[in-house]
Order: structure tokens, then sequence, then C-alpha cells
């Protein structure tokens, strides 16, 4: 057996193979093969039967959605050298603010398009959530269901909570443990880094996801006051659009009187959706449309 | 012309000694070559794994050679060598390969459970292969060095 690969050339053929063979299942592993963990149980007949009545009411426009309980205004700005889509959203009761997994499914590697999940879930205003799905770590807690407890340890990791009666606020899942929360949060979002904190602009002109580039596509969102709450997103990465820095988003977002607002995974993922149709125009900077995320934060009923 | 036997001995070294040069300095290159071309595609996105991963074949290869030269200049086909050349080059491939890897997920802005297991091989077999290094020297410690199988 040793003398079979003292032979020349015949150990580094075997070894070679087994290297491809490797890191072919590891890329498959990370970036394709879906692992499904845990499937979301949703009540949906009162979910229609809110949907129905409420929304036959409601006046629609290219720009604005309004009804009882729900009022959307878009905004797009040209700003930075950059196309911004702003929302401000006012709800009547915390719950319209939702999110939803890709497929309804909680797990690795499980993916749907935004306008797909927003479609599924009725949204009225969808954007990308923070694409969990992607990584091992960062708490993961939706609609009042903890699915991931594991912190971030290396970068920032803040995380945005938002309570049962729709408040935000930024926690750093190094120094709270997800079990410790209390039974009346809604949602944690776990990308980050937080852009607003207590009324003040908590990144600087340095600040950055990762080793990112400075001006990128961006997904974010910020509370103003009690069920008021404003989404950024921005198209980048194009000559016509190169993207927002996390200083600049932050700006606008203060700009509006936000008190707290979160970054959420942006790039090729940054997408709204809102009455049925993308608005704003989703690019990895190689390709057009929409990325294939694990989740998406939305207004709906 | 008439070669004697050490001539020959001496030109067919060479001649090892030039190709383990020129695959370590080839694959340096290309491990810079991947890091730049990465680069043009990851939109500014950088990770220090991928931009350092050329030291493993470069410093690997600069030891290797060394290793080779002063410990074991004259034992060149012996079993023991062999194997710690065998085991030291899948040593410095599994390390650059887990650094291109970590690289990739750094970029992608994700991570994978396996890709320690790539430094953990890669470091274990740099140590076996010294281990075999060393016995292969302590074998022929009172031979000449002559011994070609």
């Amino acid at each position: 057996m040793i003398r079979f690969f003292m032979k020349p050339y015949r150990w580094a053929i075997l070894f070679s193979l087994l290297l491809v063979g490797s890191v072919t299942f590891v890329l498959l592993d990370t970036f394709v093969i879906p692992k499904s963990i845990q499937k979301v149980v949703t009540n949906s007949e009162t979910q229609t039967q809110n949907t129905t009545k409420s929304q036959s009411d409601a006046v629609v426009t290219a720009t604005s959605y309004q009804d009882d309980n729900i009022k959307i205004t878009i905004e797009t700005v040209q700003k930075y050298n950059s196309t911004i889509y702003i929302a401000d959203i006012q709800v009547s009761d915390a719950s319209y603010l939702k999110t939803a997994f890709a497929n309804d499914t909680y797990g690795r590697n499980i993916k749907d398009t935004t306008s797909d999940m927003a479609s599924a879930n009725n949204a009225i205003l969808a954007i990308n959530g923070d694409y969990y799905g992607f990584r091992d770590s960062g708490y993961v807690l939706r609609n009042g269901v903890l699915y991931r407890s594991i912190a971030r340890k290396t970068g920032d990791d803040g995380a945005l909570v938002i309570n049962a009666a729709g408040d935000f606020s930024v926690i750093h899942e190094s120094q709270v443990s997800a079990n410790s929360l209390t039974a009346d949060i809604s949602q944690i979002l776990s990308f980050g880094p937080s852009l607003i904190e207590n009324g003040q602009i908590t990144v600087s002109s340095s600040s950055e996801v990762s080793q990112s580039m400075s001006s990128n596509p961006r997904t974010a969102v910020g509370q103003i006051s009690s069920l008021h709450y404003v989404i950024i997103v921005s198209d980048g990465r194009t000559s016509a659009s190169t993207g927002l820095s996390l200083l600049e988003l932050a700006q606008e977002f203060k700009e509006r009187g936000c008190t707290t607002a979160y970054n959420l995974d942006g790039g090729g993922s940054s997408t709204m959706y809102f009455n049925g149709k993308v608005i704003n125009n989703p690019t990895d900077g190689k390709t057009t449309g929409e990325r294939e995320v694990s989740d998406i934060v939305y207004f709906g009923y | 012309m008439i070669l004697s036997i050490s001539d020959i001995k001496i030109k067919s070294k060479t001649l090892q000694n030039l190709k383990i040069i020129s695959v370590y300095l080839a694959v340096t290159l290309v491990c810079i070559a991947v890091n730049k071309i990465y680069a043009i595609f990851g939109h500014g996105v950088s990770s220090e794994a991928m931009t350092w991963m050329f030291l493993y074949p470069l410093i690997g290869g600069i030891l290797f050679f060394l290793m080779k030269e002063i410990m074991i200049p004259r034992i060149n086909q012996d079993l023991g060598v062999r194997a710690f050349s065998n085991i030291y080059n899948a040593g410095i491939a599994t390390l650059t390969v887990g650094s291109f890897l970590k690289g990739m997920m750094d970029i992608a802005g994700t991570s994978s459970p396996y890709v320690v297991f790539y430094f953990e091989i890669g470091w274990l077999c740099i140590v076996c292969s010294l281990i075999s290094l060393i016995i292969c020297k302590l074998i022929h410690k009172d031979s000449k060095g002559h011994k070609i199988t």
C-alpha cells in the first residue's frame, strides 16, 4: 500500500481528487443544498378574513396605499448619485408589521425572491430581510418564535429587536442571550450595523458591512414613533445609481426623524415590493433581477 | 562526452530542484491571480484569507526547498523522504485551499463549519511530514547519505 503511493504522481493524483471532491461538497453545502429545519405554522383562516375585509376598502395609487389600518406612501429620490426609494408607513397595530420565510420554512439555503414571498403572504409593502439562511449564527426570532439563538461572534453583533408593541431597539448579541429576551418580542433581525440608536447616528464614514465597499444597494428599516416606520431601499452598483454609504443611509433616516434605524441585507438582495410589483432595480452589479433570499419583512394582513 | 555517475546525480538533482521551485512558484502566482480576479467581481469586498493565501505556497515552498537541501541533501529516493514530500505537499495544498475557501466565504458573507478542517488537516500533514523527515534523518544519521533505492 505504502509502496503504491511512493510511485511518482499517484499520491498527488489521489490527494488532488480528494481535495477537489471535498471543495465541491463544501461549496454545495454552503451555497446550494437546501436544509429545511422547521416549517412555519400560520393561522391562514383568520388572515384571509382580515385581509378581505380591510383591503376591499383600500385606496391604492402607484405610490400610495391607505385603508383603515395601514397607510403607506412611497417617495423616489435622486440623491448621492443614487436612486433612493423611501416608504413611510403608519399602521394601527403592530401586528401588521410581519416577517416571512421563503417557502414558510426555516432552514439553510431555503430561498425565494422577495416578490414571490410577498405575493404568497399578501404583503402590501415588502423588503428583503437579513438573509439569515446564509449564515450559521445570528439570532433569528420571527413572529414570536425563536428559531436560532446562536450569537454572532465576529464583526458587528447588533441585532434589531421589534417588540410586540412594534417598537424598535438594538441589542448586542454578545451581551444579551436570545433566551433571556422576554416573551413580548415579535421579531429579531440580525444583520446590521445599526444606523441610528436613541436618535443619534451610530455609523461613521468608515463604517461598512464586513469589508464591503462604501457605496452599495441598501435596504434598511427605521422607526419614527410608535407604529410609524420608514423603509429605505437604494439602487446601486450601476452607472445610473452608485448606491449609498452607511453614513448617507443613516443621514436619510435622521432627516426623517427616526429614533432607531437598522441596516438589513443589501447588495444584490436589496428589493422593495409594493402593491404587487418590485419598484426598485435589484442588481448584484453583474446581472439584473431579484436575488433569491431567505426572508422578507413586510406590512400586510 | 562521458558523464560520471555523480555528474548524472547532480544533473538529476538540479532538475528536481528546478521542478520543485517552478511548481511552488506557479501555485504562488496562481493564488495571487485568483485573488486579483476575485477582487474584480467582489464589488470591493476583500478577505485577508484570500489576499494572503499565496503565502502558503510561497513560504511553504521555500521551507520545503531548504529542508530538502539542508537536512537531506543526498537522500532523494528514500521511502521516508518520499513520504515527507508527499505529506508536506498535501499539507501546503490543503492549507492553500482552506484559505481560498475561507476567503470565498468571507467575501460572500457566509461561513461553513467544514472550513476549519482544512486548516486542521493541513497543519497535521505538515507536522506528520516533519516527523517523517526527522525519522528519516535519524535513520541515515550514521550513513554517508548515499542511499539510493
